[in-house]
């Protein structure tokens, strides 16, 4: 571990021990500070192969040999695509000759051996098998669904049991404090001999020990049905019920007292020759929705409200 | 609507004596804020009397009518209706000695341009004004705010205006005796000027004042609009009703009738005596003032002074006093 350095800075582990080494792609390290004064518009390239390279896909190295690294890489990559399980072959051969070619393929990429072929043996393959690789795709992420599931109630599960060994704990250190006082108690004011009170004392601690084992209660993870509580919608879709209420009436609203007579209405106005008497709008006002109706109307409406009004 | 306007709830008073209370109680509060060392017998010769007060307001109501009249650009008749309703508001709840009307008037005509959406900018507002118009502009927007809390934020103002119209309209429409209704404006328009000289627009509805106006121009005009009144617009309300319109149709005409304008003489006598007992806290040319205004600038979070009135209730109000003013 003393030997790591940063091939661009220099700086080693032993100088600086936060130092963290990245690698990308290409498998050329570079420690953090390099690459956030690389990267800093996100891409850039390599200084070592001058491959261009993105920052987003630096991650920490975890392998001592970067190559390694690089390695890891270029099969996840390749294995995105070369998806196919043991179930898609007839024979065991066949399988066995599907992961050789694999296995080509990486070691190719990693050692720059016919890259240019190899990338079209790949591209090829993709367009041969494009509907076998959407499929076991799909299958995979389903499994791999599953397995998280499993991997969370086995934490839940653990959980469970480290809380109660630690109450346990607790419970036996309280009730050994609590047993020495109440001896204490005794030697101090009974009047028999110490021996016995010791002895007796003794006797009715493992009488305890044996009664005391609580039942370890299960935290719930899932509801009554069954289903989980984290994960039920990815596989079921559940439609909500919606509460229906009583149906929607119509209320007139309320029209406040206005405290004088009541102005003629909307028709009244129309029908009863109030309009002779005020401007009428023209066709510029008509266009936009202006009718000489409405401020008749609140004219008239001004003019009775209050009417009645009693200081 | 009227009926459910915070003018109705809040600012319609029951009868002149209730004004008149309200004013009393105003000057009093100044005069013991300002004046408790000065004894009871000799106090009114230096603070204003509440008969003083009302007349200098009722000469500064003149000029406001005139500061709308000559405005340009040419006003609508609700600003200044708007206007009258905030003046007259404002002081109410406050004292002239505390703030100068000539300060107020000019705030309530700009407050008033805004909420009837009489569009002036505070520039071409105070290019009306005579004398150091960045002055004016600055007292303006600083008593804007102070105007508002004082209404209480009730701007909403129903005017005579509209219910004359509508009177107008009624009357063509179902009134056909009365030959050419339109020769009745000149004289309602004379009438409703001097209604705001009065206190009629704090204690009757709008409606009320616009009826008194259309029946006092009628009886100018030697016609008589009484059938109108009690065949149509009351044929199915009760008696006592009708006893009520008619009666607040008399008392308004009658106050219409009483409107002199105060003597010069008295007035200018009195704007001396103001001179001297106003607020100075309040005054933009005291050295109080300035020293108040340069402090605001220098911290941000100066502690609220003056009166503010939070709640308005019909039984008197309660200024919360500052340490600075008393």
């Amino acid at each position: 571990m003393d030997d790591q350095a940063c091939p661009r800075c220099k700086t080693t582990k032993y100088r600086n021990p936060s130092l963290k080494l990245m690698v990308n792609v290409c498998g050329h390290a570079l420690c953090e500070n390099c690459v956030d004064l690389l990267f800093l518009k996100g891409s850039g390239s390599c200084p070592d192969c001058n491959v261009p390279l993105r920052r987003s896909n630096f991650r920490v190295q975890l392998f001592e040999d970067s190559m390694v690294e690089k390695e890891i890489d270029i099969r996840k990559r390749v294995l995105k695509d070369y998806n196919k399980k043991e179930e898609d072959f007839a024979t065991l051969r066949e399988y066995n000759d599907y992961l050789e070619e694999i296995e080509t393929i990486v070691y190719n990429l990693c050692n720059n051996i016919d890259i240019v072929g190899t990338n079209k043996r790949i591209e090829q393959y993709k367009k041969d098998n494009k509907e076998i690789i959407m499929k076991n795709k799909a299958k995979i992420g389903r499994e791999e669904l599953e397995l998280e599931e499993i991997l969370e109630i086995e934490k839940q599960m653990e959980d469970l049991r480290r809380a109660e060994i630690s109450r346990l704990e607790q419970e036996a250190k309280k009730q050994k404090i609590r047993e020495k006082e109440a001896l204490i108690d005794e030697l101090m004011f009974a009047e028999g001999d110490a021996k016995d009170i010791l002895n007796t004392f003794a006797q009715s601690i493992a009488k305890k020990e044996e009664v005391d084992v609580v039942p370890i209660v299960p935290k719930v993870t899932q509801f009554s049905t069954g289903v989980k509580f984290s994960r039920g919608s990815g596989s079921q879709h559940n439609v909500p019920v919606i509460e229906e209420g009583p149906l929607y009436k119509y209320e007139a609203p309320i029209i406040p007292d206005r405290c004088g007579p009541d102005p003629p209405s909307i028709q009244n106005i129309i029908n009863g020759g109030y309009l002779h008497h005020v401007r009428a709008e023209n066709e510029t006002e008509k266009a936009g929705g202006y009718s000489s109706t409405l401020p008749c109307l609140r004219a008239l409406q001004d003019a009775m409200a209050g009417l009645y009004h009693a200081s | 609507m009227f009926s459910t306007s915070s003018q109705r709830k809040f600012w319609t008073f029951s009868d002149e004596n209730e004004l008149a209370r309200h004013r009393e109680k105003h000057n009093l509060d100044y005069i013991s804020r300002h004046g408790h060392q000065i004894d009871e017998y000799q106090r009114y010769n230096f603070f204003l009397s509440p008969e003083e007060e009302r007349l200098l307001l009722r000469q500064y109501e003149l000029h406001l009518k005139e500061f709308c009249k000559r405005f340009s650009p040419p006003m609508p008749k609700g600003v200044v209706g708007t206007a009258f309703h905030y003046f007259k508001r404002f002081y109410l709840y406050n004292s002239s000695m505390d703030y100068h009307p000539k300060e107020i008037l000019a705030t309530c005509v700009y407050l008033a341009c805004k909420v009837e959406e009489f569009n002036v900018s505070i520039g071409q507002f105070v290019a009306n004004i005579k004398g150091d118009r960045d002055k004016a502009s600055d007292i303006i927007l600083n008593n804007e705010l102070l105007l508002m809390q004082q209404l209480n934020y009730h701007l909403t103002i129903h005017n005579p205006f509209r219910p004359v119209e509508g009177f107008l309209i009624d009357i063509k429409t179902r009134c056909c005796t009365l030959p050419n209704p339109e020769r009745l404006r000149s004289g309602i328009d004379e009438f409703l000027e001097k209604v705001f000289l009065t206190d009629a627009c704090l204690l009757y509805a709008p409606s009320q004042i616009a009826l008194a106006a259309v029946l006092h121009a009628a009886s100018k005009e030697q016609e008589n609009l009484d059938s109108y009144v009690t065949d149509m617009l009351f044929r199915d309300a009760g008696p006592d009703k009708l006893a009520i319109l008619i009666e607040a149709v008399r008392k308004i005409r009658s106050m219409v009738k009483m409107v002199e304008s105060p003597a010069r003489e008295r007035v200018r006598v009195i704007e001396k005596k103001l001179d001297r007992c106003r607020n100075q806290e309040n005054n933009p040319d005291s050295e109080i003032y300035k020293r108040r205004m340069r402090e605001a600038l220098d911290e941000d979070d100066i502690p609220h002074t003056g009166p503010s009135r939070m709640s308005l209730d019909t039984s008197g109000v309660t200024q919360v006093l500052s340490p600075s003013a008393s």
